[in-house]
């Protein structure tokens, strides 16, 4: 199982779902900026991404990012933090 | 159902992505969710399925309208967030389409103060969302807990002439929650004296919140703080509080919602009045067939006591009006003897209006039973360990939710309440006697058997009807028949509680109940009737008749009563309307079976001085003073 793609399947599949844009649309565009992206969906999409993949984001950490691979990293960086202790 | 399992598990997982599927090609298609998809989003304990759930429900745009719509605002002290979504979800499973309405961001108290909330007009429901900032004080004196306590009670004070201000100004019902307190309080607070004083002001608090519930007929509590304490995951994420004025997490806003989902179907009467049951490894543990009944597991350790549990809850839902049937594949007399001998049994034979046992299919004995029961197969619920017969039953008769007798037998208890498929507003005296007059219906329909004619049956059956204004006593029991009659309704408008007692109280209208009793017994209110009085004419603005008693020439008693008081009155024509629903068509023809005259589509009238209705002759019409006619 890949879990590095795993995860940014699961970050695309959120922006998508909260920004209601196509995936292929925030390809197109990365920065969160040019999407609906208000204070009220970022943490939407923080309660989703946590809740879906079982870790606590870093609440500073997530308001610096600026793009959708940034969102990716971060969230990959989480996982694998978590992941640590038991492997 | 889902409710009880982790949102981790495959099954969960997969039912969720079926919910979602099916929600996506409602929208595409424009048509309402069907009857699966609402119980699978009444039964959902996963937050983000449900957020995505409320979204896709957001843009939906259906063509037809069979789903009731109703009108949701949320009124909150802090950020309404994923809850808006949340609740949308959930409430489209209590059976409606629901329209929700967030306020704007602090704007709880004048929104509660003036009545004015985000939509135009009164909404049906008014949702609140309240956090602790609302009663604690924004800064408090660590050593004087007392200073504390009595700030929190000026605040209750404060709410409580908030809410009334609000009752004052509106109609819409109002569903309001405790408040659990922070851990964070009390925990600042290092002097156990103070911690426990402090603690008990707001249980004080809370208890006052739901006292609100008590006092207001147009108030809904729900004990927020207690269901959290027995809920699995946070409550609180203090990141989202501290960041976007969000206290809750979105399970917990979901859990806040679901239970708005149950208070809307108590309101709208959308619940179920029938509970279908099987025997083996449901109410028992084995198969009494091949175990025999001193194999069978009930009462005494466990699992037994898990399956005596179910059936003395079981045994609770039927004191409060919940009819009981069983629909089991067995023998019947080997079933029989077991239910009626074995002594840990809570359950005896007598406690089900309909034994369904035999080896037929299921769906056809629960269609027999809605038809025997005169009640549509859509007000029942139906609990089976079997998968087989639970996707059988729900795939022929999908308004049926089904409820998972499978797996551990310590959960059963907590399968067929957590959902809440029973809900009603208030218990009335008829609910906690309706098994008993189930039983005497279910003679009744034996005793119909012996005669030639349809009326030498209903002359031998003695019916003695009374129709009396309402009093403050007979009020609830004809706002709840208002709101769960679907077949004898003539125009569709449910008049609620506080619009009966509000035309009740007004010298332009008159608000009756109607009330039958036979040989066999007094059946108790079974009906309601609103009407209008003009000078001239007096228009009928709704009657309701419980499924239960039609066939007897009862609402042809009714209006004949009302033509009597009406000519007394010195008014010379009754109007009378009907507005099809899809669901009472057997009250299409009334209006013109009671000799009235078409003038309009729906509209009918009666010429009081040229003609009249008779009250059919075996019907004795009772005045309240005692005269009989």
């Amino acid at each position: 199982m890949n879990n590095e793609s795993k995860i940014g399947d699961v970050v695309l599949d959120a922006l998508s779902d909260v920004l209601q844009e196509p995936v292929g649309g925030l390809a197109a565009e990365p920065a969160l900026a040019a999407h609906a992206w208000t204070s009220l969906a970022s943490l939407e999409v923080l309660a989703q991404l946590e809740n879906e993949l079982g870790i606590v984001l870093d609440l500073r950490a997530f308001n610096a990012v600026r793009t959708v691979d940034a969102l990716i990293e971060l969230v990959r960086a989480t996982a694998n933090a978590a992941e640590m202790p038991a492997s | 159902m889902t409710g009880d399992a982790s949102p981790l598990t495959a099954g969960a997982l997969s039912a969720g992505q079926a919910l979602l599927d099916e929600l996506r090609s409602a929208v595409t298609d424009r048509r309402e969710p069907g009857p699966a998809a609402r119980h699978a989003l009444a039964g959902m304990a996963d937050p983000v399925v449900m957020h995505k759930a409320g979204r896709l429900l957001a843009r939906l745009e259906p063509r037809g309208e069979s789903l009731p719509r109703v009108r949701v605002a949320i009124a909150a002290t802090c950020t309404i967030g994923a809850y808006e979504n949340l609740l949308r979800a959930a409430v489209t499973g209590a059976g409606v389409l629901p329209v929700i309405e967030p306020g704007a961001y602090a704007s709880f108290e004048m929104s509660l103060a003036t009545a004015g909330f985000a939509g135009h007009g009164d909404p049906d429901i008014v949702a609140l969302l309240i956090d602790e900032s609302y009663f604690l004080p924004r800064d408090w004196d660590g050593g004087d807990a007392a200073a504390l306590v009595r700030y929190l009670q000026t605040r209750l004070a404060a709410f409580r002439s908030l809410l009334a201000s609000c009752l004052a100004r509106s109609q819409a019902t109002l569903v309001l929650h405790t408040v659990p307190i922070p851990n964070e309080v009390l925990d600042t607070l290092i002097s156990w004296r103070g911690r426990a004083s402090v603690a008990q002001a707001w249980h004080q608090l809370n208890a006052g919140l739901l006292g609100l519930a008590e006092e207001h007929r147009q108030v809904m509590g729900i004990d927020f703080a207690a269901r959290l304490a027995d809920a699995a995951f946070p409550a609180r994420d203090e990141r989202m509080r501290q960041y976007g004025d969000m206290p809750y997490t979105d399970g917990a806003l979901l859990l806040l919602a679901q239970q708005v989902r149950r208070a809307v179907q108590a309101k709208r009467g959308l619940s179920r009045k029938v509970l279908a049951l099987d025997l083996d490894n449901t109410l028992w543990g084995g198969v009494v067939g091949e175990a025999g009944g001193a194999g069978l597991e009930i009462g005494g350790l466990y699992p037994g006591n898990c399956y005596l549990a179910l059936q003395r809850t079981v045994r609770r839902l039927r004191e409060q009006g919940v009819i009981l049937v069983l629909a089991s594949k067995n023998d019947p007399e080997v079933a029989e003897r077991v239910l009626a001998e074995h002594p840990e049994v809570v359950l005896r034979p007598g406690a089900f209006s309909v034994r369904a046992v035999n080896w037929s299919a299921k769906a056809e004995n629960i269609r027999q039973a809605a038809r025997s029961l005169n009640l549509a197969t859509g007000s029942f619920a139906f609990m089976d360990d079997s998968d087989v017969e639970r996707f059988a039953v729900s795939s022929e008769l999908p308004d049926i939710p089904v409820i998972s007798a499978a797996g551990e037998p310590a959960y059963l208890v907590r399968s067929l309440v957590q959902p809440g498929w029973f809900d009603v507003m208030t218990l009335t005296d008829t609910d906690r006697q309706r098994a008993d007059l189930y039983r005497a219906r279910a003679e009744r329909s034996e005793f119909e058997t012996g005669f030639g004619t349809p009326e030498k049956y209903l002359r031998a059956l003695g019916l003695r009807l009374e129709v009396a204004p309402v009093t403050e006593y007979t009020l609830v029991r004809v706002a709840q028949l208002a709101a769960r009659t679907n077949q004898f309704n003539l125009t569709g408008i449910r008049f609620d509680e506080t619009a009966t007692a509000g035309l009740n109280d007004n010298g332009d209208y008159l608000v009756g109940s109607i009330s039958v009793a036979d040989r066999f017994g007094d059946e108790g209110i079974v009906g309601g009737l609103w009407v209008q009085l003009g000078r001239r004419s007096w228009t009928v603005l709704n009657m309701v008749l419980s499924c239960r008693v039609l066939g007897r020439g009862i609402e042809l008693g009714v209006v004949g009563w009302l033509a009597r008081r009406a000519r007394s009155a010195g008014v010379t024509a009754l109007n009378g309307r009907y507005v099809p629903s899809g669901r009472n068509r057997v009250s299409a023809g009334f209006w013109e079976n009671a000799g009235f005259t078409s003038t309009a589509d729906g509209e009918f009238t009666l010429d009081l001085e040229k003609s009249t209705v008779d009250v059919p002759e075996w019907i004795t019409l009772r005045e309240r003073d005692g005269q009989s006619t």
